[in-house]
């Protein structure tokens, strides 16, 4: 066992040097061994910074992963080409486009916990605060799902060329394809936490999560549609309004609830 | 007294089943049968709807009225029976606008209105002119209306009002109390959760998700009368279906989860998030869009005009009477999910 503990210290000793802290708390870490409270050495900031790297540094270490997901946008976009040949309405394009949405974040969402063996779970309780953890993982996610979103509008754009987007408000409708998509990451992040959590596996994502998320689908399709329309951002604003909440809530409830979650 | 609150709910139960599907309607206008106004004499029959045209015949007057401008009498033809009256109208070549009013008056209904559109043909229509009014009278407040209100396209289905939405709320009462049980659970000190308070959220949630059912069966018997179809596109439907759905999922969580005290905290958890997600969705996002529902655009409530007093003498313990129902049923499903705990750890 002893063993086992050196091994863990002297990872987080190097770690922690890496993540920048001074000689005082490295002495501190060494004499204290385990360390009880982390946010005490790290700082909430430093240790969400370096979490966040982590999810970055992995997804790029596997391409295979990354080549995936990115196979599954094009199909999927692929599959609605084969489906509609040629879209005319805005509001067509719009719902298609967060279906593809949707669905392309539970699948980037189901790997968020799968792929952390039990035993990094628990180095990383001893390590960081809960709630770094989270916030890290959420805001991961949430700029992963904006960024497959992004490519996925690329692909649609492709497929289907630029008719129904003749009279679109580029600046809305891109701030409304931020809000949904760290609204979805973020809400999907904890669902998955959840689903993690109870050991049944990727499935319960899906049951847990879709009508979690209706009501977030239900204004970014109505927000995309009326910004492809070219609507007035204040006809728009109200959707606006209802996916802040939406998103402001979704992390509240992170927040809140996952340190409960985390414990064991 | 011990089971006074039982004695209580049964009384008011029994009370809103009578009162709500007893209780006469109160009288209105059905439809005319006139489907076009001509310059000229019109000839057409007046129906009402629980209204009193033969036994009070010698007060009765049916006139119909252009927009605000002007108010031309009938004369009465035939009193055919209590609500059907043949009558003809005189209509002048010039009118002030397109929009055409019909209503009966007499000495125990009252005024009643039908607002139904109909065509017209020949009219010169000159803004602004009020051509020969007729003594009418719209002394409503006189009369004493006993029944329910009468609106148009309800009509008796006003009844279902004292049994679909005292379902959502006593779904709403026994929710909170889930969701407060389930905060309690996570509350109570490091590290552990109560057992006790996650099968109290979890039998509260079961017996809500009834509730949740009822009002959707009800709701969507209603819709069909009165909307059309069995289900509409209405914020308000859309919202309840995904709050089944959640607490469906919530029990399919509850259900893959093995481990108790695992089980005990994930479900609390997400119970947390579903009890807010309710709150969004049937609480807050149906005041900001367009619906079916009544009082939209600001307020899903009732406004003053629907709920009359003969209404709320019998909607109020309606909703308490539900109510009361719930937390009983609750009480049983949390009693019975007991001993069932108790049976498995002493097998």
């Amino acid at each position: 066992m002893d063993g086992i503990l050196n091994v863990v210290h002297a990872y987080k000793v190097t770690r922690s040097i890496k993540i920048g802290l001074d000689s005082d708390d490295i002495q501190r870490v060494m004499r204290n061994g385990m360390c009880t409270n982390p946010s005490r050495i790290f700082g909430p900031m430093q240790t969400f910074w370096a979490l966040f790297q982590k999810e970055l540094k992995l997804e790029l270490r596997q391409k295979h992963a990354l080549a995936g997901v990115l196979l599954y946008v094009l199909a999927t976009v692929f599959v609605c080409y084969l489906g509609f040949q040629q879209i005319e309405s805005a509001k067509t394009w719009g719902a298609l486009l967060w279906v593809t949405g949707v669905f392309t974040a539970f699948n980037a969402m189901q790997k968020s916990f799968a792929t952390e063996s039990s035993g990094t779970h628990l180095y990383m309780y001893s390590l960081a605060n809960p709630r770094a953890i989270i916030l890290s993982k959420a805001a991961y996610n949430a700029l992963f799902v904006a960024v497959l979103n992004l490519i996925s509008v690329f692909f649609f754009i492709l497929f289907f060329g630029t008719k129904p987007l003749a009279d679109m408000d580029v600046a809305q409708f891109l701030l409304g394809l931020l809000l949904g998509s760290t609204g979805l990451g973020l809400a999907l992040t904890f669902v998955a936490g959840i689903a993690f959590r109870s050991g049944a596996g990727v499935g319960l994502v899906a049951i847990l999560g879709f009508p979690v998320i209706i009501p977030l689908l239900i204004t970014i399709v109505r927000h995309t549609t009326l910004s492809l329309e070219g609507a007035s951002a204040l006809a728009n604003s109200l959707n606006l309004v209802v996916l802040i909440v939406l998103n402001v809530v979704s992390f509240a409830l992170s927040y809140l609830l996952f340190p409960y979650l985390w414990r064991e | 007294m011990k089971n006074w609150l039982k004695i209580t709910c049964i009384g008011l139960l029994l009370y809103t089943a009578v009162f709500s599907l007893w209780h006469p309607m109160g009288p209105g206008g059905l439809a005319v049968s006139a489907t076009k106004l001509h310059p000229g004499r019109n000839e057409f029959e007046f129906k009402g709807y629980a209204t009193h045209f033969k036994e009070a015949e010698s007060s009765l007057q049916v006139y119909v009225s252009v927009d605000s401008s002007g108010v031309y009498c009938a004369d009465i033809l035939q009193v055919v029976d209590e609500s059907r009256v043949i009558v003809s109208v005189f209509l002048p070549d010039t009118i002030s606008s397109k929009r055409f009013g019909f209503a009966a008056n007499n000495d125990i209904d009252g005024t009643v209105i039908v607002d139904s559109p109909v065509g017209h043909d020949g009219f010169q229509f000159v803004p602004g002119t009020s051509n020969s009014l007729c003594q009418y009278r719209v002394n409503q407040e006189e009369f004493s209306r006993y029944g329910f209100p009468y609106q148009p396209i309800i009509i008796e289905s006003i009844r279902n009002l004292m049994w679909h939405v005292p379902m959502w709320f006593t779904m709403f009462v026994l929710m909170t109390i889930s969701f407060i049980f389930s905060i309690r659970a996570l509350g109570k000190e490091e590290g552990r959760v109560d057992l006790d308070h996650d099968t109290r959220a979890s039998a509260a949630a079961a017996v809500g998700v009834v509730f949740c059912v009822l009002g959707l069966i009800t709701g969507s018997l209603w819709a069909r009368f009165t909307w059309g179809d069995w289900w509409t596109n209405d914020p308000q439907l859309n919202g309840a279906m995904v709050v089944f759905m959640v607490y469906v999922a919530y029990f399919i969580l509850r259900n893959s989860t093995p481990d108790e005290e695992k089980r005990a905290r994930l479900s609390a958890i997400f119970n947390i998030f579903a009890f807010v997600l309710m709150v969004v969705l049937l609480m807050v996002m149906p005041r900001f869009t367009e619906g079916l529902h009544p009082g939209k655009s600001g307020n899903p409530a009732f406004s003053k005009y629907d709920l009359d007093s003969s209404l709320r003498s019998v909607f109020y313990p309606a909703c308490a009477g539900f109510i009361l129902l719930g937390y009983w049923i609750y009480r049983l499903n949390y009693r019975i999910q007991k001993l069932e705990q108790h049976d498995e750890t002493h097998a």
